[in-house]
């Protein structure tokens, strides 16, 4: 590590990018990109396939030279520095990242003494992460025998050996039954609230509901979308509800979508028993449904289309697309 | 230097890694010891037809064919065994998946490499060592104990000459993805006038000339001297010093080319691809 690597500011954000770009030959695999996590801030990154997530992610850990622009990871440029990376937890995308013929745990221990723990110290710590990921009971099995899903546990662990201060993980809960996402999702909550940085890249945006405070969108290499997850989801537009009709409904569709007024529109639904409510912009859904019911509507249930965050999401790509 | 010390603190966890996996594969501890146990009896058949009056004297001492040909069969054994090892370590990691997952760790990609093939440069050797030992104890060779332990300082010092020359093919194989070709015909080369099987006065003049800078023919030689002549240490000093200078040659070498290889595919992005 130079001097001139050091940036001589007091601590800033955990990850500090501007203006990067890589290309693999002809492909632009990111161009332009912005981003900012705090320490103790889980950040979504979510983006299609191809969006560039694991390119950013390389880059971040070091794996991947960025062609232009700048990364900064703790205030130090994003590269080979084995100080930087004692402090960076990885959980890369897909299986094979593991020897298969040892056991969870002694590839836990080998890792560990490749951040630097003594043999007695990684092991204490593997058996401890063991246990936080729930495979305690298979950690003495070799790692051929472990399930998808269990490997991923075990790359999750592995990323927390050393108390990262960042944690990178990608597509971590891809394959994972919910239990065993909600697990995972836990344990970096947790690591969060100790104060590490996580950027958590994922296809799957309605896990950053409640999870993630910010969202940075990434579409074919370029910033979609940076801001809250609220902000996102408020960015999916007028609401679209499907309404169940009870057998008690008194009036046709059509008089229904005369009684909505101004607060609205029906549509067809997906069967007969279901009609498409689109809220007009700035009317609350309550008030809808009320105009509905003293219509002669017996609502028998009532649900979002679609996740506001999935519709969002769609709103932002489909907008750059056009 | 602490940097030095907390790198070399993780050679141990990578020969136990290896270790454990060998021991995984329980066939595979013992096939390439049944391998060169049937050589050995097979040279002991040859050695029956070979007239030992034709083989040189080592430090005046006359030898038997077999006496000769075993010392060329596990020279011959470790350094194939070796090189391939060390050219392949790293590309095994990036067939299985496991290299960046390496070297995301706070380990040097020299401590890596080093790591990934030091069980096998102790073990390897080793081994052999005992398997001469038992072929010398059931079919019987005419070694001098005394030069049991000039011979392994010969080795010491021929052993980074093997790492070098794989740490050149694993180069190779890092940006080619291809490599093991031309480790072949290196091998092949350096086998044949290596005096492995045949003495090297066999050799046409110009291998014979080559001969002298082989450092595999060196190795074998100097180790023939020992063991079968009895020599001192005395006798091997030139052997000793030719080999650790282009053992250093090799190794310094190898590391630069390696270290260039491992930048370019950083640089390039592609050092996960296989």
């Amino acid at each position: 590590m130079t001097l001139a690597a050091m940036r001589p500011l007091a601590p800033g954000p955990v990850i500090e990018v501007e203006g990067l770009h890589r290309t693999f030959g002809p492909v632009r695999a990111l161009s332009g990109v912005d981003l900012e996590v705090a320490a103790g801030e889980v950040h979504g990154l979510l983006g299609p396939n191809g969006a560039g997530k694991t390119t950013l992610m390389r880059i971040l850990s070091g794996l991947v030279d960025p062609s232009e622009g700048s990364a900064y990871v703790l205030d130090r440029r994003a590269g080979q520095s084995p100080e930087l990376r004692a402090r960076i937890g990885m959980v890369p995308p897909g299986d094979r990242t593991f020897y298969l013929r040892l056991s969870g745990l002694e590839n836990l221990v080998f890792f560990g003494r490749l951040h630097g723990l003594r043999r007695r110290a990684a092991r204490a710590r593997a058996l401890e992460l063991l246990e936080a990921v729930g495979l305690d009971e298979a950690g003495e099995r070799p790692i051929s025998t472990y399930s998808h899903g269990m490997q991923k546990r075990l790359s999750f662990a592995r990323a927390l050996l050393a108390h990262p201060k960042l944690l990178l993980v990608d597509e971590a809960t891809h394959d994972l039954d919910p239990v065993a996402a909600q697990q995972v999702r836990d344990l970096t909550a947790l690591c969060a609230a100790d104060g590490t940085a996580v950027l958590w890249a994922t296809q799957r945006i309605e896990e950053l509901h409640g999870f993630a405070r910010h969202v940075t969108v990434l579409d074919r290499g370029t910033v979609a979308f940076a801001g809250t997850v609220a902000a996102l989801v408020a960015l999916g537009g007028a609401g679209r509800h499907v309404i169940e009709l009870g057998p008690a409904t008194a009036v046709t569709p059509a008089e229904l979508g005369a009684a909505l007024g101004t607060n609205g529109q029906l549509l067809p639904g997906p069967d007969a028993g279901h009609v498409l409510l689109v809220l007009a912009p700035g009317v609350a859904l309550g008030t809808a449904l009320t105009a509905l019911v003293e219509a002669g509507a017996e609502i028998v249930s009532c649900r979002d289309e679609r996740p506001p965050i999935e519709r969002a999401f769609l709103a932002v790509t489909a907008e750059r697309a056009a | 230097m602490s940097t030095l010390v907390a790198e070399a603190r993780k050679i141990p966890a990578f020969m136990r890694r290896d270790f454990l996996v060998l021991l995984s594969y329980r066939a595979a501890f013992t096939s390439d010891l049944f391998y060169i146990a049937v050589q050995a009896v097979m040279f002991g058949f040859v050695a029956e037809l070979v007239d030992s009056s034709k083989l040189p004297e080592y430090g005046g001492v006359p030898t038997s064919y077999f006496d000769f040909v075993m010392i060329g069969v596990i020279v011959t054994t470790v350094s194939t065994v070796l090189l391939q090892r060390v050219a392949m370590a790293v590309r095994q990691e990036q067939m299985i998946g496991t290299l960046e997952a390496l070297l995301v760790t706070p380990t040097s990609p020299t401590t890596v490499q080093a790591g990934s093939v030091a069980f096998d440069l102790l073990f390897i050797p080793i081994r052999m060592a005992l398997l001469l030992v038992a072929v010398a104890l059931t079919l019987g060779l005419g070694y001098e104990a005394s030069g049991i332990l000039p011979s392994l300082v010969l080795f010491v010092a021929y052993v980074p000459f093997v790492w070098g020359l794989g740490l050149l093919t694993a180069a190779a194989i890092v940006t080619f993805r291809r490599g093991t070709g031309a480790l072949g015909v290196v091998m092949s080369v350096l086998g044949l006038a290596s005096g492995a099987f045949f003495p090297l006065t066999l050799l046409p003049a110009w291998l014979q000339t080559l001969a002298e800078a082989n450092p595999v023919a060196i190795a074998m030689e100097g180790t023939r001297e020992a063991l079968i002549g009895g020599v001192g240490w005395s006798a091997i000093g030139p052997e000793f010093v030719v080999l650790a200078l282009l053992s250093a040659v090799a190794l310094l070498g190898g590391v630069t080319a390696f270290r260039a290889a491992l930048a370019r595919e950083h640089r390039r992005g592609t050092l996960g691809l296989y």
